[in-house]
Parts: C-alpha cells; sequence; structure tokens
C-alpha cells in the first residue's frame, strides 16, 4: 500500500490546452492503454489517476506524447502538479495555476527535496518529508497534497 | 477567521495563525511539540480528517470545516492501547517524538488492521527519532495493531522491577500521552518572552549597541546588555570563556555570540523588537579551521588567550616509536571525521520565575541542574537561585553547557517578570557545541601473528568559539585512541584549537568516537597484513581481566571485550561463509569520569507523608532512563516494592549534587550512592515502617575515585570501570546498503535489558549517520548552512535489521555490578562499517562520512 508507486499526471488542467504548450492535451492516450481503468479526463478536460485502481505499471507514462506523467512514491502525496518549463511571465500567462519557478518551495523546503530547474518545481523524493510546506506556501498552488488536507482537493 | 474541530471540539480562531501556534499557545495543548517549526522534524504531528500532518504548516484559516486529532482526544482505549503498546515494546526514551508517532500509528491502523513491517517503517517515515533507532517503536506498531484487534491490553511481561527485569520505564505514559512537561510546555500567569540578537559576524568588535527603538516598542519589557550583568560575565563548566553577553569593546567569537537580550510580552513583539537592536561591529577577519589557527601569524579567537590552542594533551607509556620500529608489520595512515550535530528533538528552552522563597526559579532542560545552577549563580552574582529539571527531550551531550538557562534567570534576576527563553531550530543547530571533528594521524605496529606491538599518534581538533568541553574531549579521544587492546608502548598527542566556527564539545562517545574510527581501521588493515581475520586479529590482542591497558590500568574482573567476541562470531562466521561482505569492530568507553576528578554520586531517599521513599538524586533523566534504573535500584535493595518508591526529578535544593549526565556515568555512579542509601533504609525499616519513619532523609553517596593523566603510580586507575562492544555490520552485495547490523555489549549487569537494547540500537543508528551520511557543513563566513532536515539523519524506512545482544559478565563491585552503556553504543560503529565497504569494494575509507556508497548525498 503506502510503498507503491502511482502515476501522476502533472498538470492542474488550468490551462485549457491551448495556451500552454507543456499541459495536458485531454488527448486520452493514457486512458487507452490503462490496463486498470485508473485514468480518466476530470472535468477540466484533464487526465487524473485514481490511485485506488493504480498498478504502478507505467504504461501510460510511457504512452503520454506530452511526457508530463511520471510515477510517484504513494507514500509521498505532495507533489508538483504543472510541467511547465517556461520563464515566470509566460508561465504565468499560460494558466491559473502554473508553477512560475519562483522558488518559494525551494526556500521554505526543510530537506532541500524542493529544487526548480528549468523554471520548473521538482520534489526529489527521497529527500522529502511529506510536510506540505511547500503546498501550503505555493502563491500559485502549483504544488498539491493529493490527499487534499493542506490544499483542497480541486 | 475559521471554525474547525479539535478533538471534537469545534474552535473559531480569529486570529490567523500555524495550527502549531494555536494549539500550544491559545489550547495548551501540549503534546503537540514543537521540534523545529520549519516542518522537518514531524513531533507536532497531529491528524487532520485522518491523516498525520505536521501542526507547524498549515495555517488555521485554511482548516475551516476540517477534524485535528491530538493524542489528548484518543479514545480512553487508544490511550492504554498505545501507553502498553509503547512501554512493553521499550519503545520511550527521551519522549518528545512520541506523540507524533503515536498519531502515525493511530492513522496506520486506523486504515490497515495487519500492517507489514513495511507499512510500519512507511507510516512514520517521515518523522524523526534521535534516541531509539526506530526499532522499538516498529516493535511498538506491531503490538498495537495485534492488540487492537483483541480490544484487551494485557498485564506488562514483567512486573517484578528488580534489576534484570524490562519492565516499562516508569516515564512511558507521560510522554506517550504528551502530559509530562518539557520546559516549553510551561505558560505561566504575565510571562514574558526573551531572546538573544547574536553576532552578525563571526569575528569582529562591537562599537556600539544601539537599543533605543528596541525599547520604545510597545509590548518590550527590557532591552539587557552585558552592562547589566550583576556577576561574571565569562561562564564556563571548566573554563570560564563562554560570554554570556558581548560587551561594547569586546570581540565576538562565532555567529551564535549573544550581544543583546531581548524581552517582550508576546512572541510577535519579541522578534520585531530583535530587528531594531542596531549593533555597530568592527569586522575582523576570522579563523575558519584548525589550519588557519594554528598559523604562527593566525588572528586570534580571544583578545585574553597567548594563542589559539585551546588544550594540548600527551600521553605516553614504553616506547611506541621504538616498538613499531622493531614491528615485522607497520601501517601508517591519516584519517578524518566530520562536524556531528546532536539533532535532540528538543530545541533547548527555559523558563524562569521568581518562585514563593524568593529564589530565582529555572526550569531546565539539561544534563545538569547542579551545573546549571553554578553557571546562573555565577552570572548573577547571586545565591538565590534554584534550578529544576523537567522532561528532557534527548541531550547527547548536546545540552551540557549554557545555552538558554542562564538567559532566562537572568531576565528574570532584572526585570522581575517569568520569562520563556527557547532557541529556534536554526538558532540550536547554530549554538549548542557539537561533536569535534579530528585530524589524525596514526601508526601501528604489529609483529608476525598481529600481536600489537606499538601504537604511535597525533591529532587535532577544531573546538571552535570557547571551550565546552573540548579539553576533556581531547583527552579522552587520546587515552581511548589505544583500543581495548592488550599492549603496553603508546604515545599519542592532541592539540584542540580554537576557531571562530561554532563551539565544539561533548557527544555521546566524547572523543572516542573519532579515534576508535582510526585505530579500529588500522586494525581491520593490519588483519589483512598478517593473514587472519578482523575477528582473530581482535580476540587475540583482546584486553583480558589482570591484564595491563595501554594507559597502565590494570583492569578488574567484569572487564568482557573478549566474551563479546566470543558472543558474536557465530554471526561474524555465517556471514563470512554466505559470502557477505562484513566488516568488525571493538571499542571501550568509560564509564565515570576518571582520570583523577572528583566524580561523586549523591542520592537521598526520603520518606515521605504518603509513607512512600522518595528518590533525590541531583542527576538528569535526558531521556536514557535514570529514574527507571534508580527505582529498580532501590526495589532490589530494600525490602520495599514499585509502589512504596516515587522516583523525583532532579532539582538542586533537595536533590544532592550527583554530577553531570555525561561520561555513561549515571546508572554506576549515582547507582552506587543509591545503592549506598538503600542499605540504610534497608537497616531503619527492620526496626520501623515506612509510616514511622516520615520525614527521615537517607543519604548515599560514593566518590569514584580515580588517578589523574600521568599520575606518577606504576598502574594508574584511569576509570572506575569500562563498558566493552563489538560490532558488525553486513552488507547487501547488489544493493551495497545495510542488511543487518549486530552489536553485542558487556555491561556487567544490565539493570534493564530491553532498556540497554533501545540504547544501543539507537546508538547504531546514530552512527550510522556518522558514518555514512551525516554532515554538518559551515561556509565561508563561518556560518553552519544546512537546517535540521538536510543533516542526512536516519528515517525509519531506510534502518537495516539491528541486532542488540546485551552480554551480562558480573565483577564490578559497586553499583550492582552495573557499567553505564550511553556512550559506547556509538563508538565501534563507524570503522566497522568502514571494513564492511573494503569488504564489498576493496577501497580502503579514511574519511568520514564513508565515500562511494549507496547512502552518499547527491546534492552535496
Amino acid at each position: 500500500m503506502m510503498e507503491k508507486r502511482f502515476a501522476l499526471v502533472a498538470c492542474n488542467g488550468g490551462c485549457r490546452n491551448e495556451s500552454c504548450a507543456y499541459g495536458c492535451l485531454g488527448c486520452g492516450v493514457c486512458v487507452s492503454v490503462c490496463p486498470a481503468e485508473a485514468i480518466a479526463l476530470n472535468e477540466s478536460g484533464v487526465a487524473e489517476v485514481d490511485e485506488t485502481r493504480c498498478l504502478g505499471c507505467g504504461a501510460c507514462a510511457d504512452a503520454c506524447p506530452q511526457e508530463i506523467i511520471r510515477l510517484h512514491e504513494g507514500a509521498n502525496p505532495i507533489v508538483v502538479m504543472c510541467s511547465n518549463r517556461d520563464p515566470g511571465k509566460a508561465a504565468r500567462a499560460a494558466c491559473e495555476v502554473s508553477c512560475i519557478g519562483c522558488g518559494i518551495c525551494e526556500k521554505v523546503c526543510p530537506s532541500g527535496a524542493a529544487k526548480v530547474t528549468d523554471n520548473l518545481s521538482a520534489i526529489d523524493e527521497e529527500l522529502c518529508l511529506s510536510c506540505g510546506m511547500c503546498a501550503v506556501k505555493c502563491p500559485r498552488y502549483a504544488i498539491r497534497d493529493l490527499r487534499g488536507v493542506l490544499t483542497s482537493r480541486s | 477567521m475559521a471554525t474547525f474541530y479539535v478533538n471534537g471540539n469545534p474552535v473559531t480562531v480569529q486570529k490567523n495563525q500555524t495550527l502549531l501556534r494555536f494549539l500550544r499557545d491559545e489550547l495548551h495543548l501540549t503534546s503537540v511539540k514543537d521540534g523545529c517549526s520549519e516542518g522537518a522534524c514531524g513531533a507536532c504531528t497531529v491528524l487532520i480528517d485522518g491523516e498525520p500532518c505536521r501542526a507547524c504548516v498549515p495555517r488555521t484559516d485554511n482548516l475551516e470545516g476540517r477534524h485535528v486529532l491530538t493524542v489528548e482526544g484518543l479514545s480512553d482505549f487508544e490511550k492504554q492501547l498505545y501507553t502498553y503498546a509503547y512501554g512493553e515494546a521499550g519503545a520511550v526514551q527521551c519522549g518528545f517524538c512520541i506523540p507524533g508517532m503515536v498519531l502515525c500509528t493511530k492513522a496506520l491502523l486506523d486504515k490497515v488492521a495487519d500492517p507489514t513491517e513495511e507499512q510500519i517503517r512507511y507510516a512514520i517515515r517521515n518523522n524523526y527519532c534521535r534516541c531509539t533507532g526506530y526499532v522499538k517503536i516498529i516493535r511498538a506498531i506491531e503490538l498495537a495493531a495485534k492488540l487492537k484487534k483483541t480490544g484487551v491490553i494485557p498485564a506488562p511481561s514483567e512486573t517484578s522491577w528488580k534489576l534484570g527485569s524490562s519492565v516499562h520505564r516508569l516515564d512511558v505514559e507521560e510522554k506517550v500521552l504528551g502530559y509530562g512537561k518539557y520546559p516549553d510546555d510551561w505558560y505561566l500567569p504575565n510571562m514574558t518572552y526573551g531572546s538573544a540578537v547574536r553576532s552578525q559576524y563571526p569575528r569582529a568588535r562591537v562599537l556600539d549597541i544601539d537599543a533605543e527603538k528596541a525599547r520604545a516598542l510597545p509590548g518590550v519589557v527590557a532591552v539587557i546588555t552585558a552592562k547589566d550583568i550583576p556577576g561574571e560575565n565569562k561562564v564556563g563548566h571548566i573554563k570560564h570563556d563562554q560570554y554570556s553577553l558581548i560587551p561594547i569593546g569586546g570581540l565576538t567569537h562565532w555567529l551564535g555570540d549573544p550581544i543583546a537580550l531581548v524581552v517582550a510580552e508576546d512572541q510577535e513583539t519579541l522578534e520585531k523588537a530583535k530587528k531594531l537592536v542596531k549593533v555597530a561591529y568592527e569586522p575582523l577577519p576570522p579563523v575558519h579551521g584548525p589550519e588557519e589557527a594554528k598559523a604562527p601569524d593566525a588572528p586570534k579567537v580571544f583578545d585574553e588567550e597567548e594563542n589559539n590552542v585551546q588544550a594540548y594533551k600527551h600521553v605516553s607509556r614504553g616506547d611506541a616509536a621504538g616498538a613499531i620500529a622493531r614491528s615485522k608489520y607497520v601501517i601508517e595512515k591519516h584519517f578524518e571525521t566530520p562536524w556531528t550535530e546532536h539533532a535532540f528533538l528538543e530545541p533547548e528552552c527555559a523558563v524562569a520565575y521568581w518562585d514563593e522563597d524568593g529564589y530565582v526559579r529555572v526550569l531546565s532542560t539539561d544534563q545538569s541542574s547542579h551545573t546549571t545552577l553554578h553557571e546562573c549563580k555565577l552570572l548573577l552574582g547571586s545565591e538565590k537561585v534554584r534550578v529544576q529539571n523537567q522532561l528532557v527531550g534527548g541531550g547527547f551531550g548536546g545540552k551540557e553547557d549554557m545555552s538558554v538557562q542562564h538567559h532566562a534567570a537572568l531576565i528574570t534576576y532584572l526585570t522581575g517578570r517569568a520569562v520563556k527563553v527557547k532557541l529556534s531550530r536554526a538558532e540550536s543547530l547554530l549554538v549548542h557545541p557539537k561533536r569535534h571533528p579530528f585530524w589524525m594521524d596514526f601508526a601501528i605496529g604489529c609483529d608476525e601473528n598481529g600481536i600489537i606491538q606499538g601504537v604511535k599518534a597525533s591529532v587535532y581538533s577544531d573546538t571552535g568559539a570557547f571551550a565546552s568541553l573540548g579539553g576533556p574531549v581531547l583527552e579522552r579521544a587520546c587515552t581511548h585512541a589505544s583500543g581495548p587492546y592488550n599492549y603496553q608502548n603508546f604515545e599519542i598527542e592532541g592539540t584542540a584549537y580554537y576557531t571562530n566556527n561554532p563551539p565544539a564539545g561533548a557527544f555521546r562517545g566524547f572523543g572516542v568516537t573519532q579515534t576508535c574510527f582510526a585505530i579500529e581501521s588500522l586494525l581491520n588493515e593490519m588483519a589483512e597484513k598478517v593473514g587472519i581475520s578482523p575477528w582473530e586479529i581482535r580476540y587475540r590482542n583482546a584486553i583480558r581481566p589482570g591484564q595491563e591497558l595501554p594507559n597502565g590500568q590494570i583492569v578488574g574482573a567484569e572487564t568482557g571485550l573478549a566474551e563479546t567476541l566470543e558472543v558474536i562470531k557465530p554471526y561474524y562466521d555465517d556471514a563470512v561463509a554466505a559470502g557477505k561482505p562484513v566488516g568488525l569492530a571493538s571499542a571501550m568507553k568509560n564509564s565515570g569520569v576518571g582520570v583523577g576528578l572528583p566524580d561523586w554520586g549523591r542520592c537521598k531517599l526520603i520518606v515521605e507523608e504518603d509513607e512512600k521513599v522518595h528518590i533525590y538524586a541531583g542527576a538528569s533523566c535526558i531521556g536514557q532512563g535514570l529514574g527507571t534504573v534508580l527505582v529498580q535500584m532501590v526495589v532490589t535493595n530494600t525490602p520495599l516494592g514499585r509502589d512504596d518508591v516515587v522516583y523525583e526529578r532532579s532539582n538542586t535544593w533537595i536533590a544532592p549534587d550527583s554530577g553531570d549526565s555525561s561520561g555513561s556515568r549515571q546508572t554506576l555512579v549515582t547507582g552506587e550512592a543509591c545503592r549506598r542509601a538503600c542499605e540504610k533504609l534497608t537497616e531503619a525499616l527492620k526496626e520501623h515502617s515506612l509510616k514511622e519513619l516520615n520525614g527521615e532523609v537517607f543519604y548515599g553517596e560514593y566518590l569514584a575515585k580515580t588517578d589523574k593523566l600521568g599520575a606518577d603510580v606504576p598502574h594508574p586507575v584511569s576509570h572506575v570501570a569500562y563498558g566493552y562492544a563489538t560490532q558488525m555490520c553486513i552488507l547487501d552485495k547488489k544493493t551495497g546498503r545495510i542488511e543487518s547490523m549486530v552489536a553485542v555489549h558487556d555491561v556487567g549487569k544490565a539493570v534493564n535489558p530491553r532498556s540497554c537494547e533501545g540504547q544501543i540500537e539507537g546508538g547504531v543508528v546514530m552512527s550510522m549517520g556518522y558514518a555514512l551520511r551525516e554532515q554538518y557543513p559551515i561556509d565561508e563566513n563561518c556560518k553552519p548552512i544546512d537546517k535540521f532536515g538536510r543533516l542526512g539523519l536516519f528515517r525509519a524506512h531506510e534502518i537495516p535489521e539491528i541486532q542488540a545482544i546485551v552480554v551480562d559478565k558480573p565483577g564490578l563491585d559497586v553499583a550492582c555490578g552495573a557499567i553505564g552503556i550511553g556512550e559506547i553504543t556509538s563508538i565501534p560503529t563507524a570503522p566497522a562499517i568502514a571494513e564492511a565497504y573494503y569488504q564489498l569494494d576493496g577501497k580502503r575509507r579514511t574519511r568520514l562520512p564513508l565515500e562511494d556508497t549507496p547512502y552518499e548525498r547527491r546534492d552535496r
């Protein structure tokens, strides 16, 4: 249970597909290759994983044309839900909930797990203590608590 | 504003703040411990809608409608369940992490009735524990899962309370349920908050202090500077060179040097006011390390000193150089060990107030209330001080010096107000003395059979910004550098240098963790040269009863190094036969201060109105379990039962001074004093009942008499006793990670075997960190750069199987044969691990943390 890995679609779905070159296209390829019916397109038209069904096989990650699906540790509920690598201004224009690479997550992270590279935050799961400080302090809501506790579920 | 639920009750919070501050400061739910306030440690873990979260992360405005649970809100059955399970497993030491661990346990068991060990490890993996090495916490969770299903709490498996019985420690319930008080858990009426403005430069002349703006801020009670100190500014256990406040014209010694104390009505005003204190400096070039400190034209760290040498020790017996020159096999090598941070879970905190008798009462978390008393009296120039230990959330040597206690006492003395002085985690990392980094050159000579002929060494250490216990640490590093072996040609010289780095002082192992890495690594290499196993070379050289240590001491009948080797042999042979990379190392560690210092244990047994015997010893329980040890002593050495005995925390006005919790000494030294008091009490009980004895005091004292270093006697007694150990590391060949650790320890007589195992497991895991990962990097401004969560401490999901084996060997004629175990648990670990890596890849590693292992920090 805890130690399993699950697929994560790193897109909040705030971009409505057109203005962001990095986000989920809503193409549904992941949905079609998933052997466990664990991915569906949500109300924003963005793929979303149901961790109670996900097998962690990685088929979706291999199939995603945008390369924004990756496996994350189930024990780490704090995740960056954005894949936008544009500089701050462009990233801000592309989406309401995009990572703009401001580095606040890096500054507040107590364990050195959160790092911004190419204008995008990433969390090193080996170092992460799942405290959620980055999620709470992220001004863009780009970092989320998948449990829906420290950040809201939607 | 938000409305949510805490332990089922609706609360409306007006002021947006972190959940931690609200729970502690407003609801006084003090089971929620403040260990770092930055999301790292896990001590403030609560459940929000059933999920473990650190209370220091979310702000109250974002919690609308949520359900928050603390241990105070557990059901009665859950409270009993976790108290029993954690007690039976021996999972509670200092207790600071425990409420958080308990809530992680609940969250897991609410979802999974039958968790696997891996699920348990993952459930607590975000919560740090520095005492237990997690082993017994994992066992406690397994046990809780089992009992939760049955719904029945059984009786403890052992109930006799005599020596050798693994009874539940007496402080389990208050620590599991979080009602036991650490200093930070006190909220006194009209209490103010105090904090120090610290130096902006590691080395600078203070030209001026302008506190007018700070004083003018509403809510500020006082700004105190050096000129306000009524007594002696400089404190220190041995050498008085630690400035309580740097005066105008004075030199700063490191970034932690306090310059002004700000006192305010509340914590927010305090932080604002600290920023308003303007200090003018003349920055000067700092001394970054021993290499710079020893240069002939080096800047001086202290105006008062002639140079930067803080301590120099020379130990010599026999003719080491000659013996090595005549040896068939000789190895010479250089070794280095790093700074290490204690990382106890409870940051330093003291509360002070005027008590009803007109004394400044200090509620402290430290390793000796009496030592704190001496320092505070010195600073205040007054006898009107009393110190009382509260629960101590871990020490490991890092709470021996003054950090906040003296400041709290000074504030109350000058303002008349109650005050809480607490270090933030970042301050704690900067302020308390660390483990000394050492640079060591060793040479060893052996004959064709691997018998040690002689060892010669030269070492130096960085003792940082004030002496602390730098001298004694250096001395112990030198006296134990020989290893626990039977040879008589030994010479070592050691120097400790002042620098402008943070101070270094006591740390579990007290210098021996450093030199043991060198001598044991050399011995492993020597075994290969001679063509025998690391086990064989130790067995051939092991010190045995009646033989003479390299320091000249003839060791007693209790000496059990050979036994630890015999017990570990089947494990060693099996691992070697299975082709696994395996490493071995041994160690000895003094129990008691030794080397001729007045090392007194003192204990009063007082019969009080409740017809019970109250144990008063001025000796701190810092998590190791001293209270339980003393109660077991009394139950063993008197006709009384557990229910007749009450353990009282150390204080300075009833409990007699029994020395610091340092040098693995309390079980032996205070234990013996307690035993002597028991003899008198037992005599009295022959004629009288406890009721008749009401008000009687039975006093025991014991001087652990030793000879000073270099004493001109044929066989100086350096220490009254030594503990011995052999530890072993087995690696997983495929992953290169540690598969298991086996630790065999000779403790004379184990007072509480499960507690002993807990000490061993915790010590081994702490030193796995020292061996493999922990660092305390300091930048060019002499500033430690890492936060608590980046120190590299091991987490629950990463620890290997740890087998702790306690060997009893009678022979010591004091304390019922019990030898302290606190430090030695951490000593042979690093060289055992280094040897295992050599067996894996053929690389001899001479620096810690070890390079080229899967544990190496990738982000360095």
